[in-house]
């Protein structure tokens, strides 16, 4: 029998985590994923649950301590939050060049300058380019699910990547909700123990990461983009799965809600998805004919997937809780890519992107409300007028 | 139910015959002709054995050794970041503690060693090693000390001599010791500040007999030991290849390198010499100092002459001998 | 939508890397890195002087010098020797000198490829 139980964003990873049956653990703390690990430790300290429990001494070490575990043959488990995910970013290509599919669980923030607790997804969106699997859950529950379903897509023989398990800070790390735990024996079927391809091992010796000539560089990069071309299909499998294991009703790459017959639609991913389905509810009741579509795997990022939902819409707006200063459309970077996604369509949607929930600000139903209004337009005339909206200060909007 | 952990006990040997004849850092590797560092690599990885797991931080002993795509361990081995050897080594500590208590892993607890040189030790790599000692991990952290940062090409390290010229720290009208800051000393930052620690040493590759016994009795002690190698280099301290044990011999018998035994606050000493040369001898042989003035020489001798004599260290210090050769 | 991705590669045999760049560990010697064609002179043992002290077999950082098997005699490999002449410096016997390496018909210098 399931457990229902209500829990935070933080206390679900937790407890996948716990029924991942992860072996080394290494923590740091920083706001707001720390509760991931206090919960953690006392699951451990109860004897609740087997692993080591490694004190990492900062967020580069909590990495490499996971890297080393993973490389041993443990499935390894750590985390982090806004400067700390950029601090370990030296490790991250290591690790996923290395081919050791170790899961760091993010509860996302706003990168300093300065101090700011509050959430935005830039942090590890800066890292997207090294070769992790990375995705947003929306609840708590999904949090729960993703934990496992990202174990076992990184942990497949063709993949064999490391993933980011991400969630918004506070909305969802933070704010409960309903969360169904699973039997073990049930989890234990899904997913069961980790397999490396070579691991450290005194009884078959390798030797992992030695120097190469500059020439052979493209040959070990190819590996990882080969890896995130299988993953699409292991993905869609690991995903329907879990549904049919727990009972759930996950998409494997893009969720539609209320889009059959829309005109424009909200593109985003994470927390505020949540704010967005009262928004469509409401914006239709007053007769616009409007959907979300919501992001579940940035990487791979699912371009046919993205693709083949977008086409059918008139005006879609990325709603971008990242940055990327300087970028092509000088905002955010949801946008590049499925701008990129949608170019060969032969009757393509205008896309646009909006500037909202940045630093750990909520975005507001007026936002939302103001949002339509601006893609409606969009829709009639076939074309946007801006590539970027900066929701609350752009002027006249 | 959990099966416990059980260790390796290496056994203490009493001379170059017992030094085992098998190779586990084999022949085939880019180091420099009489390259000290690759010296102690397999002198360690004879007191470590086969069921061992070495790290290589990134630096001579990473880049030399493995160039390219071949090793010469054939023991487990894997590269780590310069700045993140001791963090790697804890993971793959418990990592095995974790698969041996679950029967996953059905042998003995690996050796578990980290292969630092300067700055993976005690430079960029301070914090990672502080924190392995910290948390009482059972694996053994080696530094190889060649005095600066060879593998880009010898700039200066946090253990180059004062005086010690490095592309970093050359001389000049307004430099002129080119190197003006004294080095750390490396297993006194580990020593008395880390609970879990009971094992200290410095051992030298002048010295190998020594070196595979120090290293044994670090891997034996239950949890985290450190052990400092002086390990010479011809190319950064500039001199003939053929004199890398002379050199590291005349370290030790001009106090600019002591051998020594930190046990559970206890310091025992090895080769101290009768007399104290002046470490002018030492400085002689090295092209690296040769830019150094009488003056420069003696604040060395200075500084040298305080360390030998710090307190703390209960050993009769024998009268240093004649500042000038005769 | 067709999918626009290439899924046949062809990786040329020299810039083949394992997956994730994990090699096997080599057993006995790394023929991937050969030496011997570094030095310009090598050691000459004389038997009768040595006093098998084992300093050459200790402090040579290439492992060039070993026990034969029947633990009588020293032996001397050519194929990673880089001549450093660290082993003559340190034999306490006078057993070991420096030849030039041209001097000998297999001397690296003379292959037409050393490896």
């Amino acid at each position: 029998m399931a457990k229902e139980t209500v829990m935070a964003g933080c206390s679900a990873a937790a407890h996948a985590a716990k029924a991942a049956r992860v072996e080394v653990i290494s923590s740091y703390p920083i706001r707001p994923y720390t509760g991931i690990m206090m919960e953690l430790s006392k699951l451990v300290a109860n004897g609740d649950l087997d692993a080591e429990f490694v004190h990492g001494e900062g967020e580069h070490a909590q990495v490499s301590i996971a890297l080393g575990a993973s490389a041993s043959g443990a499935r390894a488990y750590t985390g982090s939050s806004g400067v700390g995910v950029t601090y370990a970013m030296e490790v991250y290509s290591p690790t996923a060049g290395g081919r050791y599919p170790l899961q760091m669980s993010i509860a996302d923030r706003a990168l300093d300058p300065p101090g700011d607790f509050g959430s935005e997804h830039t942090d590890v969106m800066s890292a997207r380019d090294q070769g992790w699997i990375m995705g947003w859950a929306e609840t708590p529950q999904e949090v729960f699910d993703n934990t496992i379903m990202f174990y076992k897509i990184g942990e497949d023989s063709s993949v064999m990547l490391p993933q980011f398990c991400c969630q918004d800070g506070y909305f969802v790390s933070h704010i409960p909700g309903k969360v169904s735990i699973p039997e073990q024996s049930q989890v234990d079927e899904y997913l069961p123990a980790y397999k490396p391809h070579l691991p450290l091992d005194p009884t078959r010796p390798s030797s992992h990461g030695p120097q190469i000539y500059p020439d052979q560089g493209s040959a070990i990069d190819i590996q990882r983009a080969i890896a995130m071309i299988n993953t699409p299909k292991v993905i869609e499998k690991a995903v329907a799965d879990f549904n049919k294991q727990f009972g759930r009703n996950y998409s494997p790459f893009v969720e539609e809600y209320k889009c059959d017959d829309a005109d424009f639609v909200f593109f985003l991913q994470g927390a505020h998805c949540r704010t967005a389905r009262y928004a469509v509810d409401h914006l239709r009741k007053q007769g616009a004919k409007v959907g979300m579509v919501k992001l579940r795997f940035v990487r791979p990022f699912p371009t046919e997937a993205v693709a083949e939902s977008l086409k059918k819409f008139k005006a879609v707006g990325t709603i971008e809780t990242s940055t990327s200063y300087g970028g092509a459309m000088k905002g955010g970077n949801l946008i590049h890519e499925v701008r990129s996604a949608c170019y060969d369509l032969p009757k393509g949607p205008a896309i646009t992107s909006f500037m909202a929930g940045l630093g750990g600000e909520v975005v507001t139903l007026e936002e939302f409300y103001k949002m339509a209004k601006i893609l409606a337009e969009a829709a009639k005339k076939g074309a946007i007028d801006q590539y970027v909206y900066w929701v609350n200060f752009d002027k006249g909007i | 139910m959990a099966t416990k952990v059980q260790t390796q006990e290496m056994e203490i040997i009493k001379n170059m015959r017992q030094i085992p004849q098998e190779e586990l850092y084999v022949p085939g590797h880019r180091t420099c002709a009489g390259c000290g560092p690759a010296l102690c690599y397999k002198l360690v990885a004879k007191a470590a054995g086969k069921e061992s797991i070495f790290l290589g931080p990134t630096g001579c002993m990473y880049v030399a050794n493995t160039s390219y795509l071949c090793t010469p361990f054939a023991m487990p081995w894997t590269h780590t970041q310069i700045t993140n050897g001791g963090a790697v080594a804890s993971g793959i500590e418990a990592a095995y503690q974790v698969l041996i208590r679950k029967g996953k892993y059905k042998g003995k607890l690996p050796n578990i060693v980290v292969m630092a040189g300067d700055g993976g030790a005690i430079d960029i790599g301070l914090q990672a090693m502080s924190a392995m000692m910290y948390r009482g991990h059972d694996a053994l952290f080696v530094m190889y000390d060649n005095e600066s940062y060879a593998n880009t090409g010898i700039q200066t390290s946090p253990m180059t001599p004062y005086g010690g010229k490095t592309t970093f720290t050359p001389p000049g009208k307004a430099v002129p010791e080119g190197k003006k800051l004294f080095p750390k000393d490396a297993p006194q930052l580990v020593i008395g500040g880390h609970p879990a620690v009971h094992y200290v040493a410095t051992a030298s590759v002048g010295y190998p007999v020594d070196l595979i016994n120090k290293v044994r009795k670090g891997l034996n002690y239950k949890g985290p030991s450190f052990v400092h190698i002086h390990s010479p280099c011809p190319k950064g301290w500039i001199f003939d290849a053929k004199d890398t044990i002379k050199v590291a011999k005349q370290a030790v018998e001009c106090g600019m390198w002591t051998n020594y035994e930190w046990e559970n606050g206890e310091y025992t000493y090895q080769h101290i010499p009768k007399t104290y040369k002046p470490v002018k001898e030492f400085m002689k042989g090295q092209e690296r100092f040769n830019h150094l003035t009488e003056e420069h020489i003696a604040k060395m001798q200075a500084f040298i002459t305080a360390k030998i004599k710090a307190p703390g260290k209960p050993i009769e210090i024998p009268v240093l001998g004649p500042r000038e050769e005769g | 939508m067709s999918k626009k991705y290439n899924e046949n590669f062809n990786i040329p045999k020299h810039l083949e890397v394992p997956m994730g760049a994990v090699i096997p560990a080599p057993v006995k010697e790394q023929p991937a890195m050969k030496t011997g064609n570094w030095r310009t002179e090598r050691p000459v043992i004389d038997h009768e002087k040595c006093t098998l002290c084992l300093n050459c077999f200790a402090y040579c950082p290439d492992s060039s010098w070993h026990l034969d098997e029947k633990g009588e005699r020293m032996v001397w490999n050519p194929i990673y020797c880089k001549g450093c002449r660290v082993c003559v410096e340190v034999c306490p016997a006078d057993a070991l000198r420096n030849e030039n390496e041209m001097d000998f018909k297999g001397g690296m210098a003379r292959l037409d490829k050393p490896y």
